[in-house]
């Protein structure tokens, strides 16, 4: 794609995407804040959770809960995009504050959760093409679906009876210890190599029927060879764009594997929120992972005409993307 | 999934017509609606009333399953749970099947701005991971099973209507439909002599395959406690029970079986329904 196609085609993706984190935010303030009648003076002024006038006072100003509807929304929305999260009813802290101290362990856990799902799915994606076609093929490509029909805190669950309980491997009681992390990460990352490998084998499959595959084949290349050249290149822009979708996966995923692990991080604050009924911190962490999820998927939008040059040159020749 | 087309091997483990796994997949599912709907017919154990003194026991011809830790039997706990995870799954499914059916439908035959707004809504909805969305609107109305359905159900409103448009823009470009519209036919003709017969097939597929998808994500909600309190036997709740009593632990394995090869089940019908059917 040339520079002079790129960029309108940049400014079209992040405004689309900008439009879509407003929805979103919007989505979020209607469902907790508008239809069950304002959670927050709700909460506040039930008596069996001891507020003190003095406590109320400044909380309902700063949400301006005296105020109509749009308004709120307005200011709710404006104080979002200035970066302010808003403070929490039950710590009384700054969101930011309390996302701050939680980020480090959910951004270690869901990066060595991606890095688990995507040599996973690889690992199956190569046996799908390389092992002996009746057992081996088989048992590959039936262990995606099969992954998928788990429940992810069963995995979570059956790792810490076997791994913690049974051969001692990790101490459930020291949950950020290395061992507990990448057992944890496991967890949380078998779902999402599943729904990549899926792809990455259907992708593996096509390039395979191919006419080039045949030839390079018959030119003598070896297996591995003809895999990682004419088989995973080609399949790389699907692969992308299911890795940015998974990011999802791995934002909600990591509420249910930090809850069971017993990791304090984003997750298990989102946990704490709903069942303590938080709607600041619920609000804020959920429009994030919004945010996160829409600007991730842009960049990898943004990536494709860089990873698959048959792209650019259909740009070039005049025709979309 | 491609994992049907891949072996001429796919003529092995077959009954008659059908391969065997199909028609497993439906005696699990004709067992499932057999235990929701006359629970009392495959268990005579009391699921709410257990012997304190006989808790925790492990499986036995008396307990299948075991008891768990108030001494109730863990089996006629997961029988008469099964009523409320699978028909919250269903109310998920139906929720998602008609909104997002609907919007997919307005969107793909009327196109124009109403396909516009109605593609913003979408991403919107895909924006916020799907899981989170759910627990969002569960935790604003309040843990109750009927809620945790109502919130899977809105989570999946993007999918249906993702693919109902895709089908229905597919098939109102294709010849025969453009020929009946200039034979004269009406839109609404069009639409239900036309485009839905076409789009028919692939979003039942869709359906069931979100049926058990809806199982998954209703027992995650469960499982943190989002659905109704104990004594309510949810399968998702029965493993959150049972894994607090790690040397038990039958007690998180036979539910979270139960889970799984229901859900297999289910996703071996809907590719069943998609190729074969």
């Amino acid at each position: 794609m040339s520079r002079q196609s790129f960029l309108p085609f940049a400014a079209r993706r992040l405004g689309h995407a900008l439009v879509v984190i407003l929805l979103a935010y919007s989505f979020t303030f209607l469902i907790i804040s508008v239809l069950p009648g304002d959670p927050v003076s709700n909460m506040l002024l039930d008596p069996e959770n001891g507020f003190t006038e003095e406590e109320i006072a400044p909380i309902i100003a700063h949400y301006g809960l005296d105020r109509p509807v749009l308004e709120q929304w307005w200011r709710a929305i404006s104080r979002f995009a200035l970066g302010d999260l808003g403070i929490s009813l039950r710590a009384s802290r700054p969101v930011s504050a309390m996302l701050l101290e939680a980020l480090p362990s959910t951004l270690v856990l869901a990066g060595t959760a991606m890095l688990v799902a995507l040599l996973l799915a690889l690992a199956i994606a190569y046996a799908s093409q390389s092992l002996p076609r009746r057992w081996g093929q088989g048992v590959a490509r039936v262990l995606p679906a099969l992954s998928l029909s788990v429940p992810s805190f069963v995995i979570g669950l059956v790792l810490i009876q076997v791994f913690a309980f049974q051969l001692g491997l990790f101490r459930i009681t020291d949950p950020n210890g290395a061992a507990a992390t990448v057992f944890a990460a496991l967890a949380l990352g078998i779902p999402v190599s599943a729904q990549i490998a899926e792809v990455l084998i259907a992708n593996l499959d096509h390039e395979a029927g191919q006419e080039y595959f045949a030839v390079a084949r018959a030119r003598g290349l070896r297996l591995s060879q003809l895999f990682a050249r004419h088989q995973l290149r080609p399949s790389a822009l699907p692969v992308v764009t299911m890795i940015a979708v998974s990011i999802g996966e791995l934002l909600g995923g990591s509420l249910i594997t930090e809850t069971i692990f017993g990791r304090k991080g984003v997750g298990s604050l989102v946990q704490s929120a709903v069942v303590t009924q938080d709607f600041p911190v619920l609000q804020s962490l959920v429009s994030l992972a919004a945010v996160v999820f829409v600007l991730v998927n842009l960049a990898a939008d943004l990536l494709y005409p860089l990873l698959d040059p048959r792209l650019r040159r259909r740009a070039a020749a005049g025709r979309p993307a | 999934m491609s994992a049907t087309t891949f072996s001429p091997a796919g003529r092995r483990g077959r009954v008659g017509a059908q391969p065997l796994a199909v028609l497993l997949s439906f005696a699990v599912l004709a067992l499932v609606v057999g235990w929701s709907a006359a629970p009392w017919l495959f268990t005579g154990n009391d699921p709410f009333f257990g012997v304190t003194a006989r808790k925790l026991l492990p499986p036995s011809a008396e307990h299948w399953l075991g008891t768990d830790h108030l001494g109730r039997d863990l089996y006629a706990r997961i029988v008469h749970g099964t009523w409320s995870s699978v028909t919250s799954a269903l109310i998920a499914t139906v929720i998602g099947l008609a909104v997002g059916g609907l919007l997919g439908l307005a969107s793909g035959f009327l196109g124009g701005w109403v396909d516009t707004v109605i593609g913003r809504l979408i991403d919107m909805l895909l924006a916020i991971p799907n899981f989170l969305l759910a627990v969002v609107i569960v935790s604003a109305f309040g843990f109750q099973t009927i809620n945790v359905a109502i919130a899977t159900g809105v989570a999946s409103v993007a999918v249906f209507a993702r693919l109902m448009r895709s089908e229905v823009m597919k098939t109102s470009t294709a010849v025969f439909v453009e020929a009946s519209a200039l034979a004269g036919g009406r839109p609404a003709h069009v639409l239900l002599r036309h485009v839905l017969p076409n789009a028919y097939r692939s979003v039942v597929a869709l359906a069931v395959l979100q049926f058990g998808t809806s199982i998954l994500t209703i027992a995650g909600l469960a499982f943190l406690g989002y659905g109704d309190p104990p004594p309510a036997a949810d399968w998702g709740l029965l493993v959150a029970n049972g894994k607090d009593y790690p040397s038990s632990p039958w007690l998180v394995f036979a539910p979270a079986a139960v889970i799984v090869v229901t859900v297999l089940a289910i996703n071996r019908l809907s590719r069943w329904i998609r190729h074969a059917a």
